[in-house]
């Protein structure tokens, strides 16, 4: 790791730390800062498989819904506390990812499918959830404190997020200088030209997805602790795409870009959502959607490419 | 030849897509340490030839052994592990990565340690002649030229036994041509590498190879050494309204 | 339930699943036609066809007429759409990479779910007074004018469709283009011109599917996410270049969602899905395919 990126980090940390200071006697803020670090896991979560290796992974959150839903349950039937359930919820959600990825991520077989085999999976989790679970709500124990993940204030709550976000944005980094990193922007330059220099393109796709889905399915008991409960509806479409969106619009494979762009918009996205939101719903998600078209037609390197020519322009 | 000195052998290959047949039963063998062309118009098969021996088509019918051993229907990587690197005939650009990115993940193939297939990407970068400036260049910021060098080095890094150049000299200019021809004939005594040249410019192949393989609409018309195919009537028949340069 | 009850129950199914599924091919055939012809993935197609609903929704009650009628002014609307669509948001991207082409069209897809659910709000909206509302007993079996008038106008399309490709200079073009763009461009078809009126055409059938389901049922903001997802399969079922293939799988698919309502209507989509799989797994490259 070099001595820049590792300032960038500190000093990201720092910055969010102090924020995170200064809103602590307020509990929405609070709550919302947690919100928008925990989302910005997710989106670097997910620029392992959608900006690292170039493949459109919409089903970010079945596999967050996925893995919380299983540690609870193991929490609420087992009696096994979260701190070792959230593996097992990881391994869950990344086990179901793999089977998905094994017949799409085939040689040969065109990036559509998986896309579009990733965005169903969301939309059929959500039906079947809803179909054995029903309608209701369901509400974690009456139990608190560290074995659980699950805090007393929201300060610590934010801590426990926050360690997470710094725990993906390192496998980021790691994953980007090693051997995988390599060849995973190479499947995403050209998948071709990759197998004839011997990469195996369907085991190093399957491998990001694993690291991905497993982050994400951990991570996602995280989101159940915020609502203090799990419904069929963690499974969000919207929510998925919102992930990979962000992922794209803070320019493939660059981590600092995504994780701009996920506190820039889910912040913005809930302002308008707590103003506007009353007159016009779904104002928040239009721009979303808006963002994304301008982005893909005009810049495809996203927000890192505006970084780095505002870096170029300032030196001249 | 006796076998362990054939490095590559294809044995009766068929290839159909839909009712078009682009190879058909095409046989031929490969000896250690050859440079041989493979020539013929446009369409005759050649990139097809270049793609089932690679494993991204499945021949329909026949087989293809490399170094004695059956790689017919393997992936493309087992292939490319197994010793065999190709070039490309279109450019295949990368744009966000560097030059000595690319070739290093080439080098990969052969060790888990980033460093180590860095240094073995210096080592060939630098044996094919590539200013190091351009090094740090992406593959958006480069010539055509340099890119065909960097496509040659990439396959290179691979540390290959068997090297296919398919059109490697298409669209350069003549004395690009024959810097590039330079550049092949280091690399392969340097190497040792046994190497088969794909191309419709003749004479690009004729200043590299002492036999050359001429295909037509997928078979194999006429086989020899260069000066006597070009005066052969069945090939330049079949490249009747293509110029023999 | 008796074992002939349930068969009945299961065959009732068969026969919905059916107008089910010859909907979904006039869905299916505008995004193949599209992906086909100009290789682009378009994931906003459901989306369209909801917000073609809207439209066609919006003529009907205005002047209180047959959701059917409002769609043949619904059609050139849709032309017209297409063509703005092409100019200002496929050209852009098509030939670039697959991720920026399903970037934008999701995103495509965002903004007009959205603008949907802020005009016109969440709750689902019909045409009040169909005049096609009767069912018709036949047997044991009940088969409802709207579906069966829908059927018979899909079939036509469809039919219309595959003369249409296959005996105008137009379709013969499109055809070309889809079995082999850089020999289509070698014969001299204007490429350009060729995918601008692709895309207009696949509007059109999204206007022809629009007032199809408006004639049988409600339009909701989320409505399309679902068409897209059926039509991906029929196209991932049929794989390209034969519409009679597309219209086998779109059935295969609407029999097979029927059959998934009868277990509940939450797991219909589950069946689709299953399929889905089974398919990428098996045949990635579809039953139907000419290639």
């Amino acid at each position: 790791m070099t001595r820049s990126t590792l300032l960038s980090i500190a000093l990201f940390q720092a910055a969010l730390l102090a924020v995170g200071f200064l809103v602590s006697g307020n509990n929405y803020y609070m709550l919302l800062l947690t919100q928008v670090a925990l989302f910005a896991a997710f989106v670097a979560a997910w620029n392992i498989i959608g900006g690292l290796t170039g493949q459109l992974d919409l089903a970010s959150s079945a596999y967050m819904a996925l893995g919380g839903i299983v540690t609870s349950l193991l929490w609420m039937r087992l009696g096994l506390p979260p701190v070792v359930g959230v593996w097992v919820g990881g391994a869950v959600a990344a086990g179901l990812a793999v089977l998905i990825g094994i017949p799409t991520f085939r040689f040969g077989v065109r990036e559509v499918w998986y896309a579009l085999m990733t965005a169903s999976l969301v939309v059929i989790l959500n039906n079947l959830f809803r179909y054995f679970m029903g309608p209701w709500d369901f509400y974690l124990p009456n139990k608190w404190g560290w074995l659980y993940l699950r805090p007393r204030t929201y300060f610590e709550l934010f801590i426990i997020v926050d360690v997470v976000l710094l725990a993906v944005i390192l496998v980021n980094i790691y994953i980007s200088g090693s051997k995988i990193g390599y060849y995973l922007r190479n499947i995403k330059e050209d998948e071709l030209v990759s197998e004839a220099v011997g990469v195996d393109t369907r085991l190093y796709k399957l491998i990001a997805l694993a690291i991905y889905s497993f982050i994400t399915g951990a991570a996602g008991f995280l989101q159940v602790v915020i609502y203090s409960s799990f419904s069929y509806r963690l499974f969000d479409a919207g929510l998925a795409i919102s992930i990979a969106i962000m992922g794209i619009i803070g320019g493939l494979g660059s981590i600092s870009g995504a994780i701009a762009a996920a506190v820039v918009f889910r912040a913005l996205g809930e302002y308008l959502r707590s103003t506007l939101g009353g007159v016009i719903p779904g104002l928040d998600l239009l721009l979303y959607g808006v963002a994304l078209i301008v982005v893909g037609i005009l810049k495809p390197e996203g927000l890192a490419g505006l970084f780095n020519q505002l870096r170029r322009w300032w030196r001249k | 030849m006796s076998a362990p000195d054939v490095v590559l052998r294809v044995e009766n290959v068929t290839k159909r897509f839909g009712g078009v047949v682009a190879l058909n039963d095409v046989t031929l063998s490969v000896g250690r340490g050859e440079i041989v062309g493979l020539i013929g118009p446009n369409g005759s098969g050649k990139t097809t030839l270049f793609n089932c021996i690679t494993g991204v088509y499945k021949p329909d019918k026949g087989r293809v052994f490399f170094m004695g051993r059956d790689i017919t229907g393997l992936q493309p990587h087992e292939v490319a592990k197994l010793g065999i690197a190709r070039t490309w005939q279109k450019v295949r650009p990368f744009r966000n990565l560097t030059v000595l990115e690319a070739v290093t993940t080439g080098a990969l193939l052969r060790t888990d340690s980033v460093e180590e297939a860095r240094k073995t990407a210096v080592e060939v970068l630098e044996l094919i002649g590539l200013p190091r400036e351009e090094w740090g260049r992406l593959g958006s910021e480069i010539t055509l030229m340099e890119h065909k060098l960097v496509d040659l080095a990439r396959a290179l890094a691979t540390g290959p036994k068997l090297l296919l150049l398919d059109e490697i000299a298409a669209g350069l200019r003549p004395h690009e041509q024959e810097r590039l021809a330079e550049v092949i004939k280091k690399v392969w005594s340097d190497r040792g590498l046994t190497i088969v040249v794909v191309e419709h410019v003749m004479r690009f192949v004729m200043s590299l190879s002492k036999r050359v393989v001429v295909l037509h609409e997928g078979r194999v018309i006429a086989e020899g050494p260069p000066e006597e195919v070009a005066s052969n009537p069945r090939v330049i028949e079949a490249y009747l309204g293509i110029k023999p340069v | 339930m008796s074992v002939g009850g349930l068969l009945v129950a299961v065959l009732q199914q068969v026969i919905d699943g059916v107008f089910l599924g010859l909907f979904y091919a006039i869905v299916a055939s505008g995004l193949a036609l599209i992906f086909g012809v100009m290789d682009i993935i378009n994931f906003a197609h459901g989306d369209l066809v909801m917000i073609s609903a809207y439209f066609v929704w919006l003529i009907s009650t205005y002047l209180n007429i047959d959701p059917l009628l409002s769609m043949l002014l619904v059609l050139p609307v849709l032309f017209v759409l297409g063509l703005a669509i092409q100019k200002g948001l496929i050209n852009p991207v098509l030939g670039k990479e697959p991720l920026i082409q399903i970037a934008v069209t999701v995103g495509l897809g965002f903004v007009l779910q959205n603008i949907a659910l802020g005009y016109f709000k969440a709750e689902p909206r019909g045409y009040p007074n169909p005049v096609f509302s009767e069912g018709l007993s036949i047997g044991p079996f009940v088969i409802y004018e709207s579906k069966l008038l829908s059927a018979a106008v899909s079939v036509l399309v469809l039919f219309l469709l595959d003369q249409f490709l296959s005996r105008t200079r137009l379709g013969l073009a499109m055809r070309a283009v889809t079995d082999d763009r850089s020999s289509a461009m070698l014969m001299g078809i204007n490429v350009e011109r060729v995918y601008l009126l692709t895309f207009a055409i696949g509007m059109v059938l999204v206007g022809v599917a629009s007032g199809l389901w408006m004639e049988m049922g409600q339009v909701w903001p989320y409505l399309g996410t679902s068409f897209s997802l059926v039509s991906w399969v029929a196209v991932a079922l049929a794989g390209l270049g034969s519409i009679r293939g597309l219209a086998v799988s779109a059935v295969i698919i609407g029999i097979a969602e029927s059959m998934g309502s009868l277990i509940s209507p939450s797991v219909k989509m589950a069946v689709v899905y299953l399929i889905f799989f089974f398919i990428l797994w098996f045949k990635p490259r579809g039953f139907f395919a000419k290639r």
